[in-house]
């Protein structure tokens, strides 16, 4: 059963190992936030028109949605999200100052799901 | 394969305390629940149930043996999920023991037995990013080999896993928030109670009889977190590079204490404290640790483990990465209305 591992075998195993490096790279993942305007947790001197996410992952219109509330619960999202590629949008009504609470769920185009959440603020 | 254990090769006592010394290779499902990735951590197993290859582990130390000796080990695991919620996985880990280790003192190579782990998946609470999960370990007696220490019978590890996330504390306390905890505990039942040697005495030629009892061994752990990734995605977008947005510093802790049929064992807990990182890629994860023994009886350098891990949920979420029986979508979050 016993069998040594040379160095000669771990070097194979790296080398088999590194293309797969390469290709998980570029692999299809679960659909996470990379990135938002306004961005996640800061403050914007005016309320913004409408909350665009970057994902990592292709979403589903017909699946993902963006909800946006004020600090008093208040909804100002304008209702359906625009998506387009890893890109989702949706306009807002105006608010006011204050936190800004963005929800948001997707179902990335490899039938994942996710969900999330942040803040911004806006003129404070 | 939670919680591998590392034997080392001679005294019986020490050997003893080695079959359930340093847990080593552990490297679970990992899973996202709300806003939260847990990550397949090293040291103990995650609380999820996924799809995944952990493909190599490497861990190098000294172990608590007298006289201490350098151990390297290279393992793998298989991850596969069933059905959304129940999974098992397959490890393996082979052995290297430098002179003076093994049962001649000259070193030792081998595989330690293999390893089956079903785990099934009862709590996950997305708002308040918890998971809760049972599982079953067995380790199969007679698969590894003698010379590094893999036992003659099968051991079983009923375990309880837990994860929670700090994505609901308050604002003012919302730099917490990236932290997550983890846990394991388990207890491990030696199939077989005790082991005797028959020999002969070489001063007076009479027969002697060694008894090595096989402790029952509580095998606990936790990790603690932070998460790069949910600070950037959830708390606060700092505009850091994404190199660094990436990064989930962590410390681990992996002990075990001897809790019955200790006649021979003691009941001293071993373990290690295991400082280190996470890296996220897509569809991957790094990992890098150091083990550092908490005592003389589990080991005498501080020692390192790195590991490579693949989220086959995500490289081929409609082919090897989906569950055998169920939806092929990876349900990471429910999502209300679909």
């Amino acid at each position: 059963m016993a069998k040594r591992l040379s160095v000669r075998h771990v070097t194979s195993v790296g080398l088999f190992l590194l293309p797969l490096l390469l290709v998980t790279g570029q692999a299809m993942a679960h659909a996470l936030l990379d990135r938002a305007e306004p961005r996640v947790g800061n403050t914007v001197a005016t309320a913004p028109q409408e909350v665009t996410l970057w994902f990592t992952q292709k979403l589903e219109a017909a699946f993902s949605t963006i909800t946006v509330t004020t600090a008093a619960g208040q909804r100002v999202d304008a209702g359906k999200a625009r998506v387009s590629g890893t890109q989702m949008s949706v306009s807002l009504r105006s608010g006011g100052a204050g936190t800004y609470h963005v929800s948001w769920r997707v179902l990335s185009v490899d039938a994942h799901k996710t969900e999330g959440s942040f803040t911004f603020k806006v003129g404070q | 394969m939670s919680m591998r254990l590392l034997r080392a090769g001679l005294p019986r006592l020490v050997i003893l305390l080695a079959v359930m010394l340093v847990p080593l290779g552990g490297s679970g499902a990992h899973e996202i629940v709300g806003n939260r990735l847990f990550p397949a951590t090293l040291g103990i197993d995650d609380p999820g149930v996924n799809d995944e290859l952990s493909i190599p582990t490497v861990a190098v130390f000294k172990t608590g043996d007298d006289p201490s000796f350098r151990q390297r080990d290279i393992s793998g695991e298989f991850s596969k999920r069933i059905t959304d919620a129940f999974g098992v996985s397959f490890g393996v880990t082979h052995s290297h023991f430098s002179a003076p280790g093994g049962p001649a003192g000259m070193g030792a190579d081998g595989f330690q037995n293999l390893e089956t782990t079903f785990k099934y998946r009862l709590v996950k609470d997305p708002v308040h990013e918890f998971i809760l999960s049972v599982g079953l370990s067995v380790e199969w007696g007679r698969t590894g080999a003698q010379s590094v220490g893999a036992e003659q019978f099968n051991v079983y590890t009923p375990t309880v896993y837990f994860g929670k996330g700090f994505g609901d504390l308050p604002d003012t306390l919302s730099w917490i928030r990236p932290v997550a905890v983890t846990g394991q505990v388990g207890y491990a039942i030696p199939g077989r109670r005790s082991t005797a040697t028959f020999g002969i005495d070489p001063d007076s030629g009479d027969p002697t009889v060694d008894t090595e009892f096989h402790p029952r061994v509580l095998q606990w752990g936790g990790t603690l977190q932070y998460s790069m990734p949910y600070l950037k995605s959830a708390v606060i977008d700092l505009g850091l590079p994404d190199f660094i947005n990436r990064f989930i510093p962590i410390v681990e802790a992996t002990l075990q204490t001897p809790v019955a049929n200790t006649f021979t064992s003691g009941t001293l807990t071993t373990g290690t404290i295991n400082p280190g990182f996470l890296w996220i890629g897509k569809g991957f994860q790094i990992g890098v640790e150091a083990l550092i023994p908490i005592n003389r009886q589990s080991g005498t350098n501080v020692g390192v483990i790195g590991q490579l891990h693949f989220y086959l949920d995500d490289l081929d979420p409609r082919g090897i990465g989906r569950p055998i029986f169920g939806n092929a979508v990876a349900r990471a979050t429910p999502i209300a209305g679909n």
